[in-house]
């Protein structure tokens, strides 16, 4: 029933989304309501890190290896600023992003022009040289020894300490993400990036300025990557190289992977049930087999591409929707116009 | 004087450490290059059976107590038919899926056979014990004034020396290296010329994991530490010296093996010990940036 009502109107079941998950904090939980925060707060987190990556290998059919690297220089551009200079969540957070566009437009400018697979190599180089870089300039981010005692943010002169306080703010940033994520889909940024994935040659001839489109699609997605990196500071406290390995770019593929590459509500949905199912094997799994369960990850990568490479909620575009329900109401009713 | 014939001297072992390394990458890179020239496809797990190839020696040599030279001729065979098997489970069943599908599917495999290892063998780093070690690599074989070369150094730049004397034989003088040639060059058209291209196809992966597994076993034995994650960086530095050469050329990831391992050690003695595996990936996006071609590729213009 609810299904089919969420065939009719998707806003239906995402309204009812953001309802639970606004109460999230008020339900009956007992003593596991911090734990459960946490963990949701997480998943939120990889939703919007989700949400962003999706935009390259989701909107552009180009696959992305080193999105990680904008989450760390987010992460570390909003600890620094905010232990050395004290600035504000609002101020950080548009800077991070930026930051990340930054860095973003400047890989992707000249390695943009290459072929698919030589894009991906050339992202995953760029990730491990930031890992490599935060882990040996000392004297910017303290290497190996990590960066702790990031203050908390604070909201009209309030420091957030409780768990659901973080949780509403990574869901408010999580509300911004998905409407510019949204909108881009439906304008011509978006049919842009949909053309190239389509068919780069059909697109460029169809006066698509191939360049200028993915170098954008890469900004944007790095920008987004960042300004989780820039809440996940402020949100843990401390950060440490080793966060922004490879892995975990790994493990934002396979959520967008396995919800649906290209479809907002699959990425989510793919984070939704892949992050707190990662914390179920925390709990189940003995201390040396939890490192392991990026074999399910890697695992589920290949199932899908081999059995069901469109995922759960496959990608379907918001104007083929409509022709598509407006046909089926006139084969029904039969008449015509 | 004194001085001055030290840093040569030291120059000079760094250099023969170098070369002994780049001829590992040079092993390596030869099975990225192969796969790429027939498939068009970075086989991500292709470092993960050079990981396979050293922890399969090393399982032999001290769990099943087989000989050394024994286990490291059963291991090139059983990684051969692992990657023929890769090729069969993986990738064949995505031959006319988009190149994005076959690509994640070959990082999903790479991940996948990497914790699996780290399953079954654990994160330790694993090391031959002293006694199940064959004696005669660690004693010096040649020493001329400083500079020496040990036995295990020597063993392994004649193994790939002529394993790859053997494989070109194989790719320019044979029937089935023919083939290869056709393949890579059009898969329709051979297939037309009565070619069974899945089954070169099998071949090529059959070979590159070879050498692959062959590399891992030799330098489980040189650095004697044997982990999980050697796959990983050793597979994306072959992976960089396959692109220095020309992505698809044999030769080139030969070259490029030797340049990149010489560059490796010589940043490593002379600019920074911290930053050697970034000087991998730097030499990597920079050829790719500024001559995606490669030192000895050919320059491939997109079939429309």
């Amino acid at each position: 029933m609810r299904w089919q009502l969420y065939k009719k109107d998707p806003r239906f079941v995402f309204l009812s989304l953001i309802f639970l998950a606004v109460l999230l904090p008020w339900l009956p939980l007992g003593a596991s309501t911090n734990y459960i925060l946490r963990i949701m707060t997480t998943a939120v987190l990889y939703m919007i890190l989700a949400l962003g990556l999706n935009i390259v290998p989701g909107f552009t059919g180009l696959l992305d290896l080193g999105y990680v690297g904008f989450y760390g220089i987010g992460a570390y551009t909003s600890g620094l600023l905010s232990i050395h200079y004290d600035l504000s969540l609002w101020v950080i957070l548009p800077l991070a992003a930026l930051n990340g566009a930054l860095w973003g437009t400047l890989l992707g400018a000249p390695t943009l022009r290459l072929t698919g697979d030589y894009f991906a190599i050339v992202t995953f180089g760029f990730s491990e040289l930031v890992v490599l870089v935060l882990r040996n300039e000392l004297w910017l981010t303290r290497g190996p020894m990590g960066l702790p005692g990031i203050p908390p943010p604070s909201i009209f002169g309030h420091p957030l300490t409780r768990d659901w306080e973080f949780f509403y703010l990574v869901l408010l940033l999580l509300m911004i993400v998905l409407l510019v994520v949204t909108r881009l889909q439906d304008s011509r940024l978006g049919r842009a990036w949909f053309a190239i994935r389509e068919d780069e040659i059909a697109a460029q001839c169809c006066g698509v300025n191939l360049i200028r489109y993915k170098v954008t699609a890469f900004a944007i997605s790095a920008s987004i990557g960042a300004m989780g990196g820039a809440f996940y500071a402020k949100w843990f406290q401390f950060i440490h190289p080793d966060m922004f390995k490879f892995w975990e770019s790994i493990l934002i593929l396979c959520l967008i992977v396995f919800g649906g590459m290209g479809s907002i509500a699959g990425t989510m949905l793919g984070a939704l049930i892949l992050i707190p199912l990662s914390e179920v094997l925390r709990a189940v799994l003995p201390q040396g087999l939890f490192s392991a369960r990026y074999l399910i990850y890697g695992l589920v990568l290949v199932l899908m591409m081999r059995w069901r490479p469109e995922g759960l909620v496959p990608f379907e575009r918001a104007q083929a929707k409509k022709a598509k329900l407006l046909q089926e109401r006139l084969t029904v009713s039969g008449d015509g116009e | 004087m004194e001085n001055l014939l030290d840093q040569s001297s030291l120059f000079l072992q760094q250099l023969v450490n170098g070369i002994t390394l780049g001829g590992v990458y040079a092993l390596i890179a030869v099975g990225y290059t192969m796969v790429y020239g027939v498939i068009q496809l970075i086989n991500f797990a292709h470092g993960e059976i050079y990981m396979l190839g050293a922890f399969l020696a090393y399982t032999m040599v001290t769990v099943l107590g087989i000989p050394f030279f024994a286990a490291f001729i059963l291991t090139i065979l059983v990684c051969a038919c692992f990657g023929v098997i890769l090729d069969f489970v993986a990738y064949r069943p995505l031959r006319k899926a988009p190149r994005l599908a076959a690509l994640i599917t070959a990082i999903g495999m790479s991940i996948f056979l990497q914790n699996l290892a780290l399953m079954i063998w654990g994160s330790q780093i694993k090391s031959y014990p002293r006694d199940m070690f064959p004696a005669i690599f660690l004693k010096p074989a040649l020493s001329i004034g400083e500079v020496s070369m040990t036995w295990i150094q020597v063993f392994m730049l004649s193994i790939t020396v002529l394993f790859m004397v053997i494989l070109h034989l194989i790719i320019h003088k044979t029937k089935i290296g023919t083939a290869m040639r056709a393949v890579s060059q059009d898969k329709t058209t051979s297939a037309l010329m009565g070619i069974g291209v899945n089954r070169v196809i099998a071949f090529t992966f059959a070979i590159g994991s070879a050498m692959g597994g062959m590399a891992g076993a030799l330098v489980g034995l040189y650095y004697n530490a044997i982990f999980p994650t050697m796959g990983y960086i050793a597979g994306i530095k072959a992976f960089a010296a396959a692109v220095l050469g020309g992505i698809g050329s044999v030769p080139g990831a030969m070259l490029g093996g030797g340049v990149l391992g010489i560059a490796e050690v010589m940043g490593a003695g002379y600019i920074s010990s911290e930053y050697r595996d970034g000087i991998s990936y730097a030499v990597m996006i920079a050829v790719i940036l500024f001559k995606p071609s490669g030192l000895i590729g050919r320059q491939i213009g997109e079939k429309v």
